[in-house]
């Protein structure tokens, strides 16, 4: 256990596992028993890491589900919230993962098992105007191909966060952190209340986390839409100061200027295009 | 002597050229059960077509209770098992007296596969590795004392195609009925909480321990027993590679090969289950035991259809990417530019610059007015033989704008076309006589 492994905290930073599990825990990785290395590292030093990540203002969370992640609670450490078909695709595999009948192939899927049970509960219709909410008319087509792509995109965001395995080109496997996703229905409480308790605790905003499109009404690129989401708060910039010794040049600045003892007669025409300078020969 | 490998395209090619093909319903396979069964319970090797027909209305009366006409569909029902070489005759008295009938290899295949779930045990595996290892150390003496070609063929040879394969398929056979009862035992468990949820944890939880000790037995009696048969079998292949005989060393290798294929069953089977093991575990602990009453399902599912109406968003943390500042190396190009001679991009100055060429064309225009031509025609001549040939055309434009100016011209109705020179054609004006303006 922890008391015996990892006597101080230099001791957890020294370890090797330690750089690759900080660097996926700050990306929002979800860590389960399935990494079974990581999951031991964390267990092992749960208690010096909670206090080591909430100096930079985040908490390392350990449901009993038996996985980890990192909840940002303050601005130190950048955050982002789950964009609304990750939120959806997110919400039919947790059905899945629950579902008895997944247990027979141990939590292995098809995508296109996930695809059309999440058509099955939302509704073809409902779960096209979810993923194209900015369209008012489109061709069923073009929609439903819409779906499927930011279907397969979400999953694509949803493993590197550690909620699926993809194995190959049509199978995946459910894996325990998903169970974030029911979070909210899983008290004896009201789902609102939940939702209440869980926002105070800033595991997740009530609305949409964001389509991620641009102005243009289309999906934004992925790395950008990943750098800026992923930009840590930054204190306000310091204001830029000349030296004094270059303000001093402009000491004069404003005051009446003697006006040039004559000006150069204006030019009758505008001067032509110069030709591009051909390439000096080496 | 060894039999050559069989090509496995020759023999699809030669399957395919039969054309086989199974079709069988329940009754079929319950008629052949039936068969299989009371040949062995009676010891019959052979059925008469009376005792056929009995056993097929036996057959039906149980699977098809309101069947009627059953001696025209006991007829056919024999017929079908013909075609589809299940039963075969085997008195060979033709057309002499009724045949008598036996089931082919075949349908005892297939019978057997539906009948005889014998799968791998501790006590079976035990038993056959045993006698596996009784066999081995015999041929392995045999091999030791062999001389001559025969006793290669007889002692050595024979005994690994036929007793040791034989020992090692029945192995074999057992893990695929044990690969099926594993699978039945992952449908059951997610019937078992499909029709009873928290209550059938206990059994779920008891199905899964008992494979597993099932699995871990028998891949330590695997492991163990296939290192003490594979070096067995080393030995064995020792000499008959210093004696070079051929057929035996074969054999031996087939052997081997079908020890490694079983103990690589166990560990990959152990690996399969373990993993099975453990998400079924955490299944039963994160979800049911937690779960009770089961309405999480249906309070996510509710959530999921709402969720347009009442979005959430689970927060997650996102640190950029480290960003490393590095040197930055100029580009190495070994390679030529592409480049164009510099050239003087300022002309000389020239004395043709300085030239008016409209006045030029005026001047020769005004003198050849003065000779009186009579029409545009003639005046365009005159200037054209002043002027460069790449200037033809403009000047011919010149020319008109100035006979225009300077003289009275007229036109006719059909205004004619003219050649002044070739390449060269004008609308033709007349110019009035002493028709020049001031």
């Amino acid at each position: 256990m922890t008391d015996t492994r990892y006597l101080a905290l230099g001791d957890v930073v020294a370890d090797e596992l330690f750089p690759d599990v900080d660097l996926a825990l700050r990306r929002g990785r979800h860590i389960d028993r399935e990494d079974n290395l990581w999951y031991t590292f964390l267990i092992d030093a749960q208690a010096l890491l909670e206090a080591f990540y909430r100096r930079f203002g985040c908490e390392l969370t350990h449901p009993a589900d038996g996985y980890f992640y990192l909840l940002p609670t303050g601005d130190k450490l950048g955050r982002r919230h789950l964009s609304v078909p990750e939120m959806l695709v997110g919400q039919a595999l947790t059905l899945l993962y629950l579902d008895p009948a997944t247990l027979q192939s141990g939590g292995v899927i098809k995508r296109a098992d996930a695809l059309s049970h999440l058509a099955a509960v939302m509704g073809s219709d409902a779960l096209t105007r979810a993923f194209n909410p900015k369209r008012k008319r489109v061709d069923e087509r073009v929609a439903q191909e819409t779906v499927r792509g930011k279907f397969a995109e979400a999953l694509r965001r949803l493993a590197a966060l550690g909620f699926v395995d993809l194995l190959d080109a049509d199978a995946l496997r459910l894996r325990p952190g998903l169970l974030r996703f029911a979070e909210p229905v899983r008290g004896r409480g009201s789902p609102a209340e939940a939702l209440e308790r869980l926002v105070a605790r800033g595991e997740l905003v009530l609305g949409d986390g964001g389509l991620e499109l641009d102005e243009d009404g289309e999906e934004r690129d992925d790395e950008a839409s990943d750098e800026a989401e992923a930009e840590p708060a930054a204190p306000p910039p310091v204001p830029f100061e000349l030296p004094s010794e270059v303000l001093s040049e402009f000491d004069d600045f404003g005051e009446n200027a003697p006006l040039p003892e004559a000006y150069p007669e204006p030019e009758p025409y505008p001067e032509p295009y110069p030709e591009p300078e051909p390439e000096e020969e080496t | 002597m060894t039999a050559p490998a069989k090509d496995p395209q020759i023999v699809l090619a030669a399957l395919a050229r039969s054309h086989p093909v199974l079709e069988l319903g329940t009754l079929d396979l319950c008629f052949i059960a039936a068969l299989h069964l009371h040949a062995d319970g009676a010891g019959l090797s052979a059925f008469d077509e009376e005792k056929l027909s009995e056993v097929f209305e036996q057959v039906c009366g149980l699977v098809e209770p309101r069947a009627d006409n059953l001696k025209r569909r006991a007829t056919h029902a024999i017929q079908r098992l013909r075609d589809q070489k299940l039963l075969a005759r085997v008195d060979g008295a033709g057309i002499l007296r009724p045949g008598e009938f036996a089931l082919t290899r075949l349908a005892a295949a297939i019978i057997e596969s539906y009948l005889e779930d014998e799968s791998l045990t501790r006590e079976n595996l035990t038993q056959l590795t045993r006698s596996l290892r009784l066999s081995l150390a015999e041929i392995l003496t045999r091999a030791s004392a062999a001389q001559a070609e025969d006793d290669w063929r007889s002692g050595v040879e024979a005994p690994l195609r036929v007793s040791v394969s034989d020992l090692v398929s029945g192995i074999e056979r057992r893990q695929r009925s044990l690969d099926l009862e594993q699978q039945a035992f992952q449908v059951q468990i997610a019937k078992l909480l499909e029709s009873d949820w928290f209550g059938a944890v206990d059994q779920c939880l008891e199905l899964l321990e008992s494979t597993s000790r099932t699995l871990t037995e028998l891949n330590e009696i695997l492991l163990r027993d296939a290192h003490e048969l594979s070096s067995v079998l080393q030995d064995i292949q020792e000499i008959t590679v210093t004696a070079q005989a051929e057929g035996a060393e074969a054999a031996v290798e087939r052997v081997m090969e079908q020890v490694d294929r079983i103990r690589a069953w166990g560990a990959a089977r152990q690996r399969a289950w373990s993993e099975y093991y453990q998400y079924v575990h955490r299944y039963l602990c994160d979800v049911v035991r937690l779960d009770p009453s089961r309405a999480l399902i249906q309070r996510l599912r509710e959530q999921l259809t709402q969720h347009t109406k009442r979005p959430f968003a689970l927060a997650i943390a996102a640190a950029g990417a480290p960003r490393l500042l590095r040197e930055i190396e100029p580009f190495k190009d070994d390679k030529p530019k592409v480049s164009r001679p510099r050239a003087e991009r300022e002309r000389p100055p020239s004395d043709n610059d300085a030239i008016d060429q409209h006045a030029v064309v005026e001047e020769l225009v005004q003198n050849a007015l003065s000779r009186e031509p009579s029409g545009l025609r003639e005046v365009t001549q005159s200037v054209s033989a002043e002027t460069p040939n790449e200037l033809q055309f403009v000047t011919a434009g010149r020319v008109a704008q100035v006979v225009a100016r300077l003289a009275s011209t007229t036109r006719d109705r059909d205004r004619p076309w003219v050649s002044v020179h070739e390449g060269l054609v004008i609308e033709e004006w007349k110019i009035a006589k002493g028709g020049a303006h001031d």
